[in-house]
């Protein structure tokens, strides 16, 4: 094994036991308590939240958003892709030259979304006024992430950049704002909570 | 003497500041995870009444949650203690704490819109109240709310009306409904015991809007209910949730809980009132941290079983005039009821038409969040009105129909700022018009 993958195992440790820690101790922390008396259905609110609460036609930040939300789904799909990957690329398992094609055409069009994302952040002023370094390192990390495994897969490109890559991303994930991939589910279900014990989720049949 | 002013602002936080980082601290799921989700995309910005009128970015919702969130990380994390730049971690200094009174407090009606259209899902209007507690703790609450909250601790109700007052007002009351029905039976029961229910009252009811009482006792009359007011406590509201200070808003949610033992009442009826009406139900037995041993509902809901039971009969054609509903966001959208008072109007009056958006994605008046307490914040508030007054004005209505004295005020206030001409009635006031005795 080269030292660039060893790099890589390590920063995944780093991440996977950070992360942990993280997820552990919301874990401990239990389910919310609450006094009052339920009028809803608490887990088919939590359902709710997961699914229907998500469709672009129930939040405004998606149907009046269009193309920043799909850029978003696009690009969250190429992370979740580009990690497999990796996964995948560390184990030892080939693909099918035709695959790497395929999963190349979906990476470029995620990293190229998760430019526009970038550019959008720093063109536009209301965006800029919210963001900070962590904003724009986060998405650096993760675009060029994807960037490399598609170097990886039908370039060719120095294996050392994209573990080095790989490394500096897992090392970051627990530190800035990337954690959300642990706590948006753990918010999802936090609201899913609240609403559904007051009975506001799912909402009415006649809404 | 602004010297003098801001010396006090120092010293009161840096005499209180670690009993409002304590807060960030507690070992609380719900907490930590609201405090770590947002990734400011920016997208709750149109769901917030305050931008949408001003078009001000410090008024984005993801602003007011960062400034929370901030202060957590820099004080709660590695990354906020090591490298605070990379991750915006601020110190809850004097600059913090003044942005924070201005936007937590005076930009803001915890509505809870953006929370619903969050896409990740992070509670803000939660965090916005966090927030608000820690500025409680620094004794930094705006005095225009503070000296409401002072009101209901010192005499009981918020407006501090005396006791004689309010039962001189319930007499007359009875005496009106009284010629008003023809019968000397109608009454206004004030301190019965053991009756099925206590019903509260909004103290701008007995104070400006007392027909609003009359119209309930009409409905008690008509269902034959057994009910009583009392004049110990009787105030729905809770203005000390909108400040943050929990101590308080324990005091005054134990104080209501008492009466309804001291009365041996059944059921507790909340007044029309939003944020009372959410105070007291959903958060005052977590402030008590004991579940409540009566049923608790509000007046929407009653009036609803009342119709559903046959217990009350409405004729809709006594309201033919174009009727819309301002939903409440702390009664529908943080309190479900959504059903029953659209089934209300249905059954009350013949022309009944809704805003858009309306329900769980109605747009809030602008009067939440303790805003109507807070003059110094009077001018916004009204402006983040507008969009209220656009919905209000697109439906034709002559009559806009909302279950809360606060929306009431807000509404009449914009009725007459932008002139739009229309009436405001509460639910009851309206279902008290088309009963059938």
């Amino acid at each position: 094994m080269h030292w660039y993958s060893i790099l890589s195992l390590v920063a995944l440790v780093i991440c996977l036991v950070a992360c942990s820690y993280h997820f552990i101790r919301l874990v401990r922390y239990g389910a919310p308590t609450d006094f009052s008396q339920k009028l809803g259905n608490t887990g088919t609110a939590i359902k709710y939240s997961f699914t229907g609460a998500m469709k672009p036609s129930k939040k405004e930040s998606a149907y009046l958003h269009l193309p920043t939300y799909s850029a978003g789904i696009i690009y969250h799909t190429g992370t979740f892709l580009a990690i497999i990957i990796f996964f995948l690329q560390l184990s030892g398992i080939k693909f099918p030259v035709a695959l790497e094609y395929v999963f190349s055409v979906v990476l470029i069009i995620s990293a190229a979304s998760g430019t526009g994302i970038l550019i959008k952040r720093i063109l536009i002023r209301k965006l800029r006024s919210l963001s900070c370094a962590d904003d724009y390192f986060s998405n650096i990390l993760v675009t060029i992430f994807q960037f490399m495994t598609v170097f990886l897969l039908i370039g060719d490109i120095y294996q050392a950049a994209y573990y080095i890559a790989v490394t500096l991303l897992l090392i970051y994930v627990p530190v800035g704002k990337l954690r959300h991939l642990i706590y948006f589910f753990a918010a999802r279900y936090q609201l899913g909570y609240f609403y559904g014990w007051r009975g506001s989720w799912p909402p009415s049949k006649n809404y | 003497m602004a010297s003098f002013k801001k010396l006090l602002m120092q010293m009161m936080i840096n005499g209180n500041k670690q009993k409002a980082l304590a807060i960030l601290s507690r070992g609380d799921g719900k907490l930590k995870t609201h405090l770590n989700s947002c990734v400011r995309c920016g997208l709750c910005a149109d769901s917030c009444i305050f931008y949408l009128a001003t078009g001000e970015e410090r008024y984005i919702p993801a602003r007011k949650v960062d400034l929370v969130s901030s202060v957590y990380r820099r004080y709660n994390t590695l990354a906020g203690k090591l490298i605070p730049g990379l991750v915006k971690a601020r110190e809850l200094d004097e600059a913090t704490v003044t942005e924070m009174v201005d936007l937590l407090y005076g930009a803001c009606t915890m509505c809870g819109r953006c929370t619903a259209h969050c896409s990740i899902g992070v509670d803000i209007s939660y965090l916005v109240s966090v927030g608000r507690s820690m500025l409680a703790e620094m004794g930094m609450v705006p005095s225009t709310l503070q000296s409401t909250v002072d009101a209901a601790i010192k005499t009981g109700n918020n407006m501090g009306i005396p006791v004689d007052e309010l039962v001189d007002t319930l007499e007359w009351l009875e005496e009106d409904l009284q010629d008003d029905l023809g019968d000397l039976s109608a009454v206004i029961p004030v301190n019965k015991s053991n009756v099925s229910i206590l019903y509260t009252l909004n103290p701008r009811e007995p104070k400006f809007f007392p027909l609003s009482i009359s119209a309930m006792a009409k409905i008690f009359y008509a269902a034959g209910e057994s009910w009583t007011l009392s004049t110990k406590m009787y105030d729905v509201t809770n203005y000390a949730y909108y400040s943050g200070n929990i101590d308080e808003a324990r005091e005054i949610a134990r104080r209501l809980r008492d009466e309804m033992f001291e009365l041996n009442a059944r059921t507790c009826v909340l007044a029309e009132c939003g944020h009372g009406s959410r105070s007291f139900r959903w958060e005052g037995p977590n402030y008590l941290e004991s579940s409540y041993s009566f049923e608790t509902i509000t007046s929407v809901e009653l009036i609803s079983r009342y119709l559903h039971e046959g217990r009350i009969r409405l004729d809709k054609l006594r309201n033919k005039e174009r009727v819309t509903l301002h939903d409440p966001c702390n009664l529908v959208r943080s309190g479900g009821i959504f059903e029953e008072q659209r089934y209300i109007l249905e059954n009350a009056v013949s022309d009944f038409v809704e805003m858009d958006p309306y329900g769980y994605d109605n747009y809030c008046c602008g009067g939440g969040g303790g805003q109507l307490a807070m003059s110094e914040y009077g001018d916004r508030r009204l402006k983040a009105g507008e969009l209220k007054v656009k919905q209000i004005k697109n439906t034709g209505a002559v009559t806009v129909v909302t279950p809360c004295h606060n929306c009431v005020d807000q509404l009449m206030q914009l009725n007459q700022v932008y002139k739009m001409n229309v009436k405001i009635k509460t639910l009851a006031e309206i279902v008290a018009d088309a009963l059938v005795l």
